[in-house]
Parts: C-alpha cells; structure tokens; sequence
C-alpha cells in the first residue's frame, strides 16, 4: 500500500477535523471555564448546577433519555429477536418498512402528534364522540403527557438504530454458541438470558448509546411539544442573550461531557467485537420457519409496530391535506390546496432547494473524505489509523446542539471561521460543513465495512496487471463496495436533510433556510402556518421515503452503519 | 466417569430432507454402548446432518432414533444428554474457561461445591488444570479444542457427540489429539459418534466406521474391513487409494471371480456377502496401489507395463505404470532398486486375495 499516501490523507482528514470539529467543539467547551479576565474559572460549571432551573433541565434531559433509550429497546429487541429466529411471510418487506421511521423526522411528525392529541385534538374528539369524555372538561394530554409524549416519539422513531444493530449482531452469532447451550440441558428461554442476550450485549449496547445521546440532546421534539424545562431547549432559548451570558456554554459543556462518558463507557465495556475471529459455522442456523396463523401473526407485529411509528406521519399527512381540523377526529374535508399555496409560500420552495443543495454538497464531501479514510483504516498499515477511526466516530457522541453553537460563536464577524460565511450572511459553506461533519461517520463506517468485506487480493490483481492506484480504486475496489457507498451515503443525505439543530441555529436570512428551519417558522406563523408546514413536511417524507428505500435496497448488509 | 452412563445409540431409516434436497436417504445404522464410531464421507454427503439429528439439533423427516430402549425421536436438545463438541468449538466469550465447562452443570441444578470439584476433574482430564479463570481468546486452537471437549464430557452425557473437531487445528496438534480424544472416550467408557472427512482419522482412531456418500450409508464396519474389503467402487476409492479396472466375468468358482479385462484375465474375489456376479457381467476390479508387485519374475495376475513417472518418498516410491488398462498407481516399500521411467517393460503381480470385485 502506498504509504506517503495514506500518511497524507491521515493529516488532510486530521486537519479538516482540527478546524471544523475539534475547535468549534473545543471553544463552546473554552467558553464554558474562561473567565471574564481570560483565566480559568469552573464557577460558570458550578452555576449550571446550582440554578434550579438549568438543574431540572439536566434532570429532565437525562430522563427523556433514559426513558427513550429503555422504550427504544423494548420495541427493537423482541423485533429483532424474531426476524433472528422466525422465517415468516412478507419478512423481507417489512424488515424493510420497520426501518422508514428512522428517516421520518420527529420534528415533522410532532406536528401531526400535536393535532391528534391537543385538548381539541382527534383523540379527545373520538373520546366525545364515544360519549367517554365531557366536552365541556376535556383532558389536556399534551401539557399533562408531555414528557411520555417525547419518550414516545423519540423511541418511534430511533427503535430502527437499535433494531440495526441487534439484527446484526445477532447474524454474527455462530448458531453453535446457542445449539451447544441447548445441547448441555439448556431450555430456550434460559438460553436467551444466558447466552443470546450476553452475546447480543456489544450491538445493544453500541446502539442504545447512539439512541440515549440523540436522545438526551434532541432538540426539535421538546420544543414542538413546547417542553421548555428540557438542556437542549434551554440552550436553544440561551442563544438568544448570546454575548453575555455564560450559563449556555456551561450547559452545553455538561451535555457534551454526559454524552461522551456514556459514549467511552460503552466503548470500554463493549466495544470489543466478539467472535469475529471464529471460523464461520457451517450448518444451518435456529431458523425456524412459520406457517399458518403463527407466521402471519409475527408479519402483523411488524406491521404493528410500523403503524404505530407512522401515525405522527399520517397526522402530518391529514393535517396537510384539511380543510378544517378541529375538534374532529379526522379532517373535515381534504383538499389538495395547502400544497400548491405552499409552493407560492416565498418559504417553501428557496428551502426545499436550499436543502437539497446543502444536503447533496455534504453527501458529496462525505464520500470523499470517507472513502479516503476507509482506505486508510483498513488498506495501510500506518500507525496513526485506530486513531483516525476513533476521530471521525468522534461526532456521534459530540451533540449537534453543541457543534451549531461552537459554528455559530466561530463565524461571528472577526472570527477565524467568518470565511465560511458568504456574501449577505450565506450560511451554505457552514451548513454544508455542519452536515457534512456529523453525517460523516455513517460514511466511514460503510465504506470501512465494504473494504473489509472484499479481498484485497483483487486490488493487488488490478495492481500487478499495471493499474495504478488511482485506476485500481476507480474499477476495483469503488464498484466493489459501491453497494455499502451508496447506503452510507444515502443515509448521510437522509439525516442531512432533516438535521434541525444546526439548520434552526446557523441559518439567519429567510432566503438561505433550509427545510427544517421552514416548517419551523412555517408552525409559529398564524393562519394556515401548521397546514402550510405539514404540507412542506410531506414533501421532506416523500424525499426520505425514496431515498431509505435506495439505502435499503443498496445496503444489503445492513447494520454495519451505526456501529461503533 | 464411571461406564454405567453410556448408552447405545440406534437409527432407523432416517430421513431428512431440506426442501428439495434429500440429505438423508433411509439410514440405518446402531452404535455400540462404550463404542468409538465414525461417520465418515466427502463434504455434502449427509454425515452432519446425521450427528445432529441424533444430537436433537435437525429433526428427521422420517425414521426414529433412539438412546438405549428410549425413543429420543421427538426430544428437544436439552433433554437429550448427548453432549456435542462443534466444530467452531462455541465456545462462549462472554465466560471464561471454568464458566464454559460449569455451564451444563449449572443448568442440571448440581451444587456448587459439586461443581467446582467435577469443573476441576474435567479440566485436568483434557491437561487443562489451573487455566479455569483465562478468557477464551487467551487460548490457542488447540486448548479451545480441549476447553470444548472438557464442557462436552463434565455432564457425564450419555454419549458424545463430535462434529469435525479437530479440523481447525494443525497437522501436528491434530495427530496429537487423536490420542487424547480416544484415550478420554475410552477412559470414561462413553459411547462416541465421530464425523470427519479425513479418512486417516478415522482409520487410526475408530472401533467401527460408517461411509456415507449421497446420504446413504456405503458400508459399514471396522477400519480393516473397510480397508481391506471394500464394497462399492466409492467406498474403495475414498478410503485409500486405488485403481479401478473394469471388465466381465468369464468364470465363479467360490468366493473368486475370474474377469476379462483390457489387461488379460485377472483373478479377485467378492467382497459384498450378498451379490456375486453372473457370466458375461460386467464389473469393476479395485486393486491397491501397495497390492500391485513389482517384479522380474511371474506370480498371480501379470501384467505387463511400462514405467510412466517416479516419485521417491523415503520409505517407499510411488511409480505411475502404464498398462493395456490404463495407468496403474503402484507403491513399492523398502525397495531393492530405484526404476527410471522410460521403456523398460515391467512386471506387475498381485495376489488373488489382493483384488476386490465390485459392482460396476
């Protein structure tokens, strides 16, 4: 392999990340221990703890997360555990259909939720209509099911990442590991507590970690739900008075520090792969496969649980298409006009535009950079790789909340990243920047999965028959991990697209907000505002609905995108 | 281990089938109480699918199996006591040695002290004593090897199961393994059901032995039986080497057949109890390389030939001869003189006894 090569993108990656992670991360943690004179001070830190305010944020934060994670789980597990087991009709199908809700935004989907169960919401419309509610004293379940609301979305909608990793961590199993428990005396359900669920503890693990910190910094539920008394609105709200006050880095200094010890925890305890150096087993695996009632039964959970997940999305999908929905269980009448008024909305089109321009640069930056350090991660044998590896996976344990906020002190006028800032305040550099950082990872980890997946020996084939490096890599090795690109990539463009922390906060001038920002002022606007913005919302599914379909599709080897 | 745990182990005309493939075609066969016994074929031809239906791990289309005078046909794995060692060993990382070998102990219910004790007799019977607290991949393949045996064999089951156990190992590990697993199989008077593909393990380690090939068994019986009387073209050609000569009866007289084959008439006799050729039929001849004589002078079964390669070995030479029936492979032990290929007409003989006739 050649070597100055895979030194010199080690150092170009390690720069890019220096500049445009490592500092802004650093100096929204700076702000947080410098004191007015310039001097180190952990009065700021000692503030956020003792205002009772910022206290119950923390507190609040820490629960949703705790809260969304076990959710996550309780539905991911026994989804996996049966797909793992149980051959049934329509598995390929709806093992497909159960991961779309990752890509439907919670933000978009907290719309509909708010339709459904506000005090004139359907629930309660139903519930009257069922005569099992007085009208005149309806139950306010959103100011009173607020926090459960927030575990509820959040766990519909993160339950793929979780249900990714114990599939593939199951698949990985050797069926011997299970076959010998049972032929040592061990009944089935022993064995699940015993050896299956041990076994499957790295993948749980390394995805309840990614569910408990986008959980525990999630920004756009909490604040659609309008539950303020949560860190990340806290900080949201903090951007305002941004000059003087501290108590906002201090705070994030503490989410930033919360996350990434629940991240290196997990990273101790399970980050080693086990039995990845068994031989495969031969043989056939526990699959059973079922017929009659018993089949169709596990089809109709999955279905379930996909229902389920969609219903905020179905909401949007009504609300957008009503005429009028008030105090009904469904939409008066359904009309097409909110779509074609949101087209003339001077929001909606610049920003479906803005986002797919943004999101499409960062993909773009994404595989490039991820390739580069794929190849370098697996094809050299320089010593600085399992510290690029660490590097790059760096971003999902660091908060979106965090990085905007880092990004938007950095590029106040006079500051070192000013530049990325165009003519009128054009956030596109930044934002493409933004996206591209945090969406990175999902790239590395696919394209480090399809290179280790395919023999090097057909690169040095390509190598001795005269290819150079670049042509071996441009008709060897892209076409072969072209398929784990793709997904990687179709999954950053995905998540790009419906990121709302950097996009509400970097993003000033109505001409350059993306789509999140959109509905986001779309929903505080008055009139038709909550229709125009599920209308908008629609649009963004039907993007990610095509695009997840693509990865999925493409993917083939799923699961191996949000390991650690 | 005391023998009054063993139990015999009885097929009867097993079938299985995954889908369209047929796996198992009727296969019959009874292991011996405290017996050493082999499944032996190529890879595919049904031998594991076999030790895992008596293992519980498959279950057979048709047929019964059972342990003793039990019917075992129906009974989930963990009921069956027929401990098994995998090929990949499975061993779990998640547990150390000693919380490996406890494992079936502590899902027997058996006490702690108990347990200790008979995790420690296990570990020093397989050479292991003291390694109880080591992680599974601080072991070499061999100690897996034996850390998977010692799990197998501290439940006192009722037979062992091996599936290809020692197909992860080196060449040298393995023949030493070969000793201690039929040494631990004989010590603790278990009855073993072996599968492996390499004939030589099976010849230098089994009391009996099955070959199976398109899941059937081929022949069933001991090593020399197997060795020396080969049944069907297949089972002669699979275990050992041999040369195929085919031809027609002219002459049955006894047990002995005389045969026209390309080379001249040659004398063998019938292997299989139950067949014996008619006039005129055709057969296949299967004489062993080490069968076939080099000599200057006549004996039973001449053949003439020529000298097509060498290949000097130490202890013997290998020639490849050409004859009126092809090309015979020859072995010559302790030779009195080294042949060069070329035109030197030779002198081949093999003794009556030394031929086999076989079905064509």
């Amino acid at each position: 392999m050649n070597r100055n090569a895979a030194i010199g993108i080690t150092a170009v990656v390690t720069g890019l990340f220096a500049l445009f992670f490592l500092y802004p991360a650093f100096s929204v943690i700076g702000e947080a221990f410098q004191a007015p004179d310039g001097s180190f001070t952990l009065a700021f830190i000692g503030d956020v703890f003792r205002n009772p305010v910022y206290r119950e944020g923390l507190w609040n934060a820490l629960a949703l997360g705790l809260a969304s994670t076990l959710a996550t789980f309780l539905i991911a597990f026994p989804l996996a555990l049966l797909s793992h087991r149980y051959d049934f009709a329509g598995r390929g199908i709806l093992g497909v259909l159960i991961l779309i809700p990752l890509v439907l935004p919670p933000f978009v989907g907290a719309i509909g939720i708010k339709h459904m169960l506000d005090v004139d919401g359907s629930l309660n419309a139903l519930l009257i209509d069922l005569g099992l509610m007085n009208p005149a004293t309806p139950y306010d379940w959103l100011a009173n099911g607020r926090f459960w609301g927030i575990v509820a979305m959040n766990a519909l909608h993160l339950y793929p990442i979780l249900y990714m990793n114990v599939t593939a961590a199951l698949s990985n199993l050797d069926p011997a590991m299970e076959q010998a428990a049972e032929n040592l005396g061990c009944t089935p359900a022993r064995r699940l507590w015993r050896i299956t669920l041990p076994l499957a503890m790295p993948g749980i693990f390394a995805g309840s970690a990614i569910v408990f910190v986008w959980a525990f910094t999630e920004l756009g539920v909490p604040l659609v739900f309008d539950y303020t008394r949560v860190a990340p609105v806290q900080v949201f709200d903090g951007i305002k008075d941004l000059t003087g006050n501290p108590a906002p880095y201090a705070l994030v200094a503490v989410i930033l520090v919360i996350s990434a010890v629940v991240f290196g925890i997990t990273k101790y305890f399970f980050g080693r792969q086990t039995s990845s150096a068994q031989p495969r087993p031969k043989g056939r695996g526990g699959e059973v496969k079922l017929t009659g009632l018993r089949s169709l039964g596990c089809a109709m959970i999955f279905a379930a649980v996909f229902l389920i997940a969609s219903v905020p999305h179905i909401g949007v999908i009504l609300l957008s298409l009503s005429e009028d929905w008030y105090q009904t269980v469904l939409p008066v009448a359904l009309k097409f006009d909110h779509y074609i008024e949101a087209l003339g909305d001077p929001l909606v089109v610049p920003s479906i535009q803005n986002s797919l321009f943004y999101a499409s640069c960062a993909t773009l930056v994404d595989l490039v950079l991820g390739v580069a350090i794929a190849w370098v991660i697996v094809r050299s044998t320089i010593k600085g790789r399992a510290l690029i590896d660490a590097l790059v996976m760096l971003p999902l344990a660091v908060p979106g909340l965090v990085l905007a906020f880092g990004y938007l002190a950095l590029s106040q006028e006079g500051k070192p990243l000013r530049f990325l800032i165009g003519e009128n305040g054009n956030p596109a550099m930044l934002l493409i920047v933004a996206y591209a950082v945090r969406r990175l990872p999902y790239v590395v980890r696919s394209a480090v999965a399809g290179l280790q997946q395919s023999n090097p020996a057909l690169e040095e084939a390509a190598r001795s028959l005269g290819a150079g490096w670049f042509r071996t890599l441009r008709r060897v090795s892209l076409p072969l991990i072209g398929a784990n690109l793709a997904a990687g990539g179709i999954l950053a463009f995905a998540f790009a697209m419906l990121e709302v922390s950097d996009s509400l906060i970097l993003a000033q001038q109505t001409e350059h907000y993306p789509i999140t920002k959109a509905i986001y002022m779309l929903l505080s606007s008055l009139g038709n505002g909550h229709e125009l913005a599920a209308a908008l919302g629609v649009w963004a599914m039907l993007f990610l609905a095509i695009a997840i379909a693509g990865a999925a599709a493409l993917g083939g080897k799923r699961g191996g995108l949000f390991r650690m | 281990m005391a023998a009054s745990f063993m139990d015999a182990i009885r097929a009867d005309s097993i079938v299985k089938q995954f889908g369209t493939v047929q796996a198992l075609d009727g296969v019959s066969l009874e292991v011996a109480a405290g017996e050493l016994f082999f499944l032996l074929g190529a890879s595919g031809c049904g031998k594991t699918t076999l030790l895992r239906c008596i293992a519980g791990l498959e279950t057979p289309t048709s047929g019964t199996i059972h342990f003793g005078e039990r019917d075992v046909t129906k009974l989930p794995p963990h009921k069956r006591e027929a401990a098994m060692v995998f090929q990949s060993y499975a061993l779990w990382p998640h547990l150390n040695v000693e919380r490996n070998v406890a494992f079936g102990l502590e899902e027997r219910k058996v006490d702690k002290a108990e347990i200790r004790k008979r995790v420690g007799e296990a570990l020093e019977l397989v050479h292991l004593a003291g390694m109880g607290d080591r992680g599974i991949d601080q072991l070499s393949g061999g100690q897996q090897q034996r850390v998977a045996l010692a799990r197998a064999l501290v439940v006192r089951p009722k037979c062992l199961l091996l599936d290809e156990p020692l197909s992860n190992l080196d060449a040298k590990l393995r023949i030493e393994m070969r000793r201690e697993i039929r040494r631990i199989v004989k010590e603790g008077g278990l009855t073993g059901v072996y599968v492996t593909h390499d004939q030589e393990e099976a010849l230098s380690m089994a009391d009996r032995m099955a070959v199976l090939n398109r899941g059937r068994i081929e022949q069933l019986g001991t090593a020399e039986e197997i060795y020396r009387t080969p049944r069907t073209a297949f089972v002669s050609g699979f275990i050992g080497e041999t040369n195929l000569i085919k031809g027609r009866t002219i002459e049955v007289r006894g047990g002995f057949v005389m045969v026209d084959s390309p080379c001249g008439p040659l004398v063998g006799r019938v292997t299989q109890p139950d067949w014996t050729p008619g006039p005129g039929e055709e057969v296949v001849l299967s004489i062993r390389p080490e069968a076939w004589r080099l000599e200057s002078g006549g004996g039973e079964n001449g053949v003439t030939g020529r000298i097509l390669e060498r290949t000097y070995l130490g202890q013997r030479i290998q020639y490849l001869v050409e004859t009126a029936a092809g090309p015979q492979q020859v072995v010559e032990l302790n030779p009195l003189l080294v042949r060069d290929p070329g035109e030197q007409v030779v002198k081949l003989s093999a003794r009556h006894a030394d031929v086999a006739v076989l079905e064509a």
